[in-house]
């Protein structure tokens, strides 16, 4: 089947807006009698509230309301367990927060009266290293529960012990990521309202609105149905809007109040008072005999900070993806996140498998190296097939593509073949006298959540036909937030593929929870997956509706000129046969899988330690592409992020303070830091996803950092076993080296 | 706090205004003139997320106080076509609305393609679109306003010069390289001096003629 619009560059359907300035992100709105609100910080880490006096503030000029957590109807929320509080209350564990609201004529006047809160705190002590966090029990964060871990995953496959004793080769790393904070460009920003039947109306950048809905009506202590939630265009998520930030804050302030009210966060809030990509600690032990890959021995240590978020499933996806997309058949992992007073550990793009890939494909490169073996022959011989096991002994899905990218990658990188052996390109010095090297790494991620997990969205279709049983126009409503991923030109397409019309005759309703259905979060790279066969196949029954009512009276519809036909379906992604797994194959079982392969060469200046990436190849398979431009984009941000993981991120928290809280100090890569990129599509079809689509989103994140740091060994011999791989450190281990 | 009367002209316009003497540039152009084009991203000049042509120069309007301004001309993205803002809260994407009935001219797939009917876009704007330059869209105004300050400068950068004019400019969805492209395939619009974008081998989409 050929196909019009899926697989067509087609120009997004919010671009006009946006370059025109026209598009409305949540700080734009200017409502009537608005209040603005400002967010008094905890001051500790880690303290006992013992008291907040409020009466100096709310006494100064400009000010209508001080809110504490005695304002608040049920002062808790959290995206998998309520452990946070709206306000604090009793103990404040991270510098993120928010110990009292300021409501206020103007941003200045609540800024002002911030400042007079007096608030008392007794510190207690900073927990701020896992590992000790982990084995500690008398300083508990939270005491109720006994111990700091937040969760713990083990597998265990094989004999370990004793493959580790008898194979050939063996090598062993630590490693370790830090903090690294989303930075979209967008601070967070909401204003909320009543709107005309009385539900407390929330806009705001949100990744899953009908899920923030059921939070703040929860803290709220109100229906469901009372409270509303609206995404405008958004300036970028990447993980960090999962969670609640400021919605509940800004919808009790104006349902306090009965007046529109507006809350922005500064940079510095931003960076504050929202959580980060996981550090992770990892020890890696693997080993191999005759070019085969024997045993993986695999510890991680999580850095949680002190509430729960998603940390568990970042764990679980950490877990997955710890031992690569190989075929191992001994295998141990323990991974275990532990709560501290550090920042939050929430969603970031790769969601556990970004830290877990610096570990692992470091790893498959040396024993490739050990055993004489080109690094891309080794994968070769050792990546998973359709149907292969994967290392956590959950089955593997069909339509896999890696080896494929990889191979693309590899040629297209530099990679010679001779014959039945690939050749890698040979480090050499340059004319700058800098060191050339080159890299190579291949990953996976999951696509949508885990089976176990149930992984639905809901998608309206209404289609308006003329006379003569034409669509003339064709209306969606789904609730699947448009964060800058480009999720809405993408169902458009799909729609109008399956419809077999113009992309210009389909709208997408805005997301309005009050209006269109749950699509379930924009995460897990789901949503062309999920939501998308939930509008294909809403699509596919609307018109089944649509044919046979044209049939059934076209006597009677003579007279009128439309007719439409309304479809609601709800796609639920198939568990097929987990059923029949056992419950740890099955625990980290998931139903698709996207891939990724890159090569990355660098120039590495021994004198100062400076790595400069001159190349990125990447090659993903993305199932089927049904925007090419758009995943274009989607590697180059993705490569953007992985290239700032690898060389400059980097989140300074000292004793739970975080210290580089400004665009300033938190280094990301501009314009003039990126390589040259090349793009591979690569095709395998999926068998579920939407004209067999998988999801691509986080995958080309994976291997940038992997491949930069096999690149930096090839280059000078040094060996990055901590992110960012800064010139100090480099330099440091080149000195050491003796290569001055 | 005692006042200051100033005047500027703002795309085109010409404003007499009373602002206290800490207001920034960026505030007063988007709480006072309504042009939320103009984004904040930092509030320090390091994002560039709130760039605009002051007097043929781009600068953070973050880090410019208003009576800076007095007396010069400043463009925002708003300036470059006419605007719409009838959207609403309830209605944030009345944008959407606006377009419809519009058929893709920058797909090349020819079924794709309507009418030919003339812009309403800068060439940048339209290069932007093109060339998939545009993702969460926040960085995009400050982008094209940068974009807009080096090519009324130097109307034939190369890649390096267009890198360089935009390396204040923060983007963490595109990588930046289609958004360099853009801005390569606009000079080239506006070097062939077709202030409106046409179809085919004169399109601004890098598309048919010189890639």
């Amino acid at each position: 089947m050929t196909s019009r619009i899926v697989g067509c560059s087609v120009p997004r359907v919010d671009g006009v807006a946006k370059v025109k300035g026209e598009a409305k992100y949540p700080g734009d709105w200017y409502l009537p009698h608005m209040l603005y609100a400002k967010v008094l910080w905890s001051q500790y880490p880690h303290a006992r509230l013992v008291e907040i006096d409020t009466s100096r503030a709310e006494n100064a000029l400009g000010v209508v309301r001080v809110l504490t957590h005695r304002d608040v109807p049920n002062n808790e929320f959290g995206i998998a367990e309520f452990d946070q509080h709206v306000l604090a209350e009793d103990v404040v564990r991270w510098v993120g927060e928010p110990v009292a609201l300021v409501v206020a004529e103007s941003e200045s006047a609540a800024q002002t009266a911030c400042e007079l809160i007096d608030v008392l705190y007794e510190p207690l002590p900073v927990i701020d290293d896992p590992i000790v966090a982990m084995d500690d029990s008398t300083l508990l964060i939270h005491p109720e529960r006994g111990s700091n871990t937040v969760g713990r995953n083990r597998v265990e496959r094989g004999d370990v012990f004793k493959a580790l004793r008898t194979a050939e080769v063996v090598i062993e790393g630590q490693y370790r990521t830090p903090h690294v904070e989303h930075a979209f460009l967008q601070p967070e920003a909401g204003l909320a309202y009543i709107d005309n039947e009385g539900r407390v109306t929330v806009i705001v950048g949100a990744q899953w609105p009908h899920d923030d809905v059921r939070q703040i009506a929860h803290a709220l202590g109100l229906p469901r149905d009372k409270v509303r939630e609206i995404v405008p265009a958004v300036g970028g998520a990447f993980g960090g809007r999962e969670d609640i930030s400021l919605q509940i804050l800004v919808a009790l302030a104006s349902w306090k109040t009965g007046r529109p009210v507006k809350l922005v966060w500064s940079r510095e809030e931003s960076i504050r008072g929202h959580g980060k990509r996981h550090p992770f600690r990892m020890q890696y032990r693997w080993g191999a005999t005759r070019g085969r890959i024997v045993v993986a021995d695999i510890s991680i240590v999580a850095d949680a900070g002190p509430y729960t978020s998603t940390t568990r499933m970042v764990l679980d996806a950490a877990t997955a993806m710890a031992a690569g997309p190989y075929k191992i058949p001994n295998v141990r992992i323990d991974a275990v996140a532990v709560y501290t007073n550090n920042p939050v550990g929430m969603a970031m793009r790769g969601f556990g498998a970004p830290q877990v890939a610096v570990a692992s494909e470091q790893i498959v490169d040396k024993l490739a190296i050990a055993q004489g073996i080109d690094p891309v022959q080794f994968r070769l011989d050792n990546l998973i097939d359709d149907g292969s096991t994967l290392p956590t002994g959950s089955p593997g899905p069909r339509g896999v593509g890696i080896k494929e990218a990889l191979l693309k990658a590899a040629v297209a990188g530099g990679w010679k073949r001779q014959g039945q052996h690939l050749l890698k390109p040979a480090r050499r010095k340059l004319e700058d006298g800098r060191y050339w090297g080159i890299g190579i790494a291949c990953c996976f991620k999951n696509v949508g959540y885990r089976a176990i997990h149930a992984d639905q969205s809901t998608a309206t279709v209404e289609l308006s036909l003329d006379k003569a049983g034409n669509i003339t126009n064709v209306h969606i409503a789904i609730g699947a937030s448009e964060v800058g991923m480009g999720v809405h030109t993408v169902l458009t397409q799909l729609a109008a593929e399956t419809l077999g019309i113009a992309v210009s005759k389909v709208h997408l309703h805005p997301i309005d929870t009050g209006k269109v259905p749950d699509a379930g979060s924009c995460s897990a790279s789901r949503q062309t997956y999920v939501s998308g066969n939930a509008v294909v196949r809403a699509c596919r029954e609307a018109l089944k509706q649509a044919r046979r009512s044209v049939s059934g009276t076209i006597g009677k519809e003579r007279e009128k000129n439309r007719r439409t036909t309304k479809v609601e379906l709800t796609y639920r992604v198939d568990t097929g046969d987990i059923t029949s797994m056992s419950e740890a194959e099955m625990h980290f079982a998931y139903r698709s899988y996207g891939y990724c392969a890159q090569v990355a060469e660098v120039a590495v200046d021994s004198s100062t330690g400076q790595v400069e990436v001159l190349r990125i190849v990447s090659a993903q398979d993305v199932g089927r592409a049904i925007n090419p431009a758009m995943i274009e984009g989607q590697v180059g941000g993705s490569v953007q992020m992985g290239l700032g993981f690898a060389l400059m991120e980097e989140l300074i928290v000292s004793q739970g303070v975080v210290n580089t809280n400004n665009l300033t100090e938190y280094i990301m890569p501009t314009a003039l830091d990126m390589p040259e990129l090349t793009t591979i599509i690569v095709e395998t079809p999926d068998l579920f996803g939407p004209y067999g689509a998988k999801g691509m989103g986080e995958m080309p994140t994976l291997p940038t950092a992997p491949a930069i740091m096999s690149a930096i060994r090839d280059a000078i011999g040094v060996e990055v076993y901590e992110l960012p791989a800064k010139a100090e450190y480099v330099w440091r281990h080149v000195r050491r080296k003796g290569m001055v | 706090m005692q006042k200051i009367e100033i005047e500027m002209r703002v795309n085109g316009q010409v404003h007499h205004l009373r602002i206290t003497p800490e207001l920034t540039l960026l505030k007063l152009l988007r709480d006072e003139l309504g042009l939320t084009s103009v984004k904040e991203g930092c509030g320090r000049g390091e994002c560039g997320a709130c760039t605009v042509v002051l007097d043929g120069k781009a600068v953070p309007s973050c880090l410019v106080l208003s009576v800076q301004a007095r007396g010069k001309s400043v463009v925002t993205v708003e300036g470059l076509t006419p605007h719409n803002t009838t959207s609403t809260p309830e209605n944030p994407y009345s944008h959407i609305a606006s377009e419809q009935g519009e058929e893709s001219l920058y797909c090349s797939n020819e079924e794709h393609k309507s009418e030919i009917s003339p812009t309403r876009l800068h060439p940048l704007q339209e290069a932007f679109i093109a060339n998939g330059a545009v993702q969460c869209g926040y960085c995009t105004p400050g982008m094209i306003m940068s974009a807009k300050a080096l090519l009324d400068e130097n109307p034939h950068p190369d890649r390096a010069a267009i890198k360089e004019a935009i390396s204040g400019n923060l983007c963490r969805c595109t990588g930046y390289y289609q958004i360099v492209t853009a801005i390569e395939n606009a000079a080239k619009c506006l070097e062939k001096d077709s202030p409106r974008a046409i179809l085919g081998s004169e399109s601004c989409t890098g598309e048919g003629g010189e890639k």
